[in-house]
């Protein structure tokens, strides 16, 4: 059975013209019937599905949806039509660390992360020192996240994201955090829950990785599928595009 | 609830968090009520403190409603400000929305409890004793938590379409604090005055508020009624507005 799901997915966020977030400025070109709804399609009838196991890489220049898709798969942006379902728990690592918040210590960080991925908080709470040693941050964990350098906020997260089972891991631009040490290690792991069987949806513009890793590929141009199939080969047609 | 345990935590963040980097920390929840009603109790109970009928005193009423009145001011605010600020994680995890606007309210229920202790304090100092209606406070503060989770989940709304509009809600926060008689007893107004600010439905929550907690006002049927009816539309229309128009909303976060 697929893990995910996605059939004639279609987003279409509505913008106002010259909008500038002003209530006085809407007033004012409501008055002068300037204000005018514009539809702006970000997704036109996306589907494909994700089996156990699969890689599959999202390719496309910026704007061209990859981030929208990334919302509706997270179940975070409802789409305007069609239907997108996944099966299972999903692990967004989408700009890790978006949950953490700089005043709490790197543990609490951990813990609330977890929560905000519907986590069991007992059971995380124990695993918190795991966490933190293969993060290698063990010695900062009881201080504020404001003291942690970037690189290592960024593997916690990682840490924290890829700690329990998932089954479906979403994966945006993630694989170059930390030292080359740290992206082995973090490879090794993501290759790791691939083979326990989860789906895997990476947005990448490292062609390599998506070589190496995907098992197959989709290559959205303007809100649509322009190429869906083996990697090598779409690859091979972006880079020549 | 799967989500009660992430509620916990948020609720715990917001009462701690606020206070991080200072050395007495939660504590400030305490001193911080009973320093604003000095200065207030110091510039008006000249004034004021005659004005009350019966055995009512200055010092307690004064504090009943600057905690009141803190506690809808701050929890529509930040409540209102919750969903914009909690963009990042919103965009990217899906967690109802809703858990942050009623942490929020949570916490600023719990800050209103604690608030209690030196109203206590002052209440015993003034000469007043504790009324023996005081567990009727614990429904005061839920339906102040509705009314101000049910508001703050409409502004939310507006506050991530429009920018401007927090000016204008802090505005209108202002202008309903000297409709409600907080510092002043409502009899020095004049009648006209005394109707407009009797509609005021944050006016009934101060009486029975006052009432219960130490006998220190009059609470009429009608103030129940209102108090409690305000709250259910409120967080019914927060609610509804917040579901219609999050899915179109959450694009722009």
């Amino acid at each position: 059975m697929a893990v995910i799901e996605v059939k004639n997915v279609n987003v279409t966020y509505r913008v106002l013209m010259n909008k500038s977030g002003s209530l006085k400025e809407l007033f004012r070109d409501a008055l002068k019937g300037k204000a005018r709804v514009v539809d702006y399609v970000a997704l036109q009838d996306v589907s494909f599905s994700v089996d156990k196991g699969e890689v599959v890489a999202i390719l496309g220049r910026n704007g061209a949806g990859k981030s929208t898709l990334l919302k509706v798969l997270a179940g975070v942006l409802p789409p305007t039509k069609g239907t997108s379902k996944v099966n299972g728990k999903i692990a967004p690592m989408i700009e890790l660390g978006a949950g953490f918040h700089p005043e709490m210590t790197g543990a609490e960080n951990v813990l609330f992360y977890s929560a905000l991925m519907g986590r069991e908080v007992r059971s995380v709470k124990e695993r918190t020192p795991a966490i933190g040693e293969w993060a290698g941050v063990t010695d900062h964990m009881d201080f504020p996240l404001r003291t942690f350098s970037s690189g290592m906020v960024a593997r916690l997260a990682f840490a924290t994201a890829t700690d329990e089972h998932s089954d479906v891991l979403l994966v945006d631009e993630v694989l170059s955090v930390g030292d080359s040490d740290f992206q082995a290690k973090s490879k090794a792991r993501i290759q790791e829950i691939i083979n326990n069987g989860a789906a895997v949806v990476l947005v990448s513009h490292d062609m390599s990785a998506v070589r190496e890793l995907a098992t197959r590929a989709i290559w959205l141009e303007n809100g649509h599928v322009k190429m869906i199939g083996n990697p090598q080969e779409v690859v091979a047609a972006y880079e020549a595009n | 609830m799967k989500y009660a345990q992430l509620i916990r935590l948020l609720v715990n963040r917001e009462l701690t968090l606020r206070y991080k980097r200072s050395v007495i920390g939660i504590g400030w929840t305490l001193l911080n009520p009973m320093l604003t009603s000095f200065v207030l109790w110091v510039v008006f109970s000249f004034v004021f403190a005659s004005r009350l009928p019966g055995t009512q005193q200055y010092a307690p009423y004064l504090m009943a409603g600057i905690l009141l009145i803190t506690f809808f001011s701050q929890g529509v605010t930040i409540c209102a400000e919750s969903i914009a600020s909690n963009g990042p994680v919103l965009t990217k995890i899906y967690v109802p929305p809703q858990v942050f606007p009623i942490s929020t309210a949570l916490a600023g229920l719990v800050n209103f409890f604690i608030g209690m202790i030196p109203l206590t304090i002052v209440c015993l100092i003034s000469g007043q004793s504790i009324a023996w209606t005081i567990p009727l406070v614990l429904v005061v503060g839920i339906c102040l938590a509705l009314l101000t989770a049910g508001i703050g989940l409409s502004l939310s709304i507006l506050y991530i379409r429009f920018d401007d509009s927090r000016n204008i809600v802090n505005v209108f926060l202002m202008i309903l604090m000297y409709f409600t008689p907080v510092f002043y007893p409502i009899s020095i107004l004049s009648e006209r005055l005394q109707i407009l600010v009797s509609y005021n439905p944050l006016s009934s929550y101060l009486d029975v508020f006052r009432w219960a907690f130490s006998n220190n006002a009059t609470a009429t049927l009608f103030d129940w009624g209102y108090m409690i009816s305000t709250s259910l539309i409120s967080i019914a229309i927060g609610t509804y507005v917040f579901k219609k128009y999050w899915p179109r909303t959450v694009a722009m976060l």
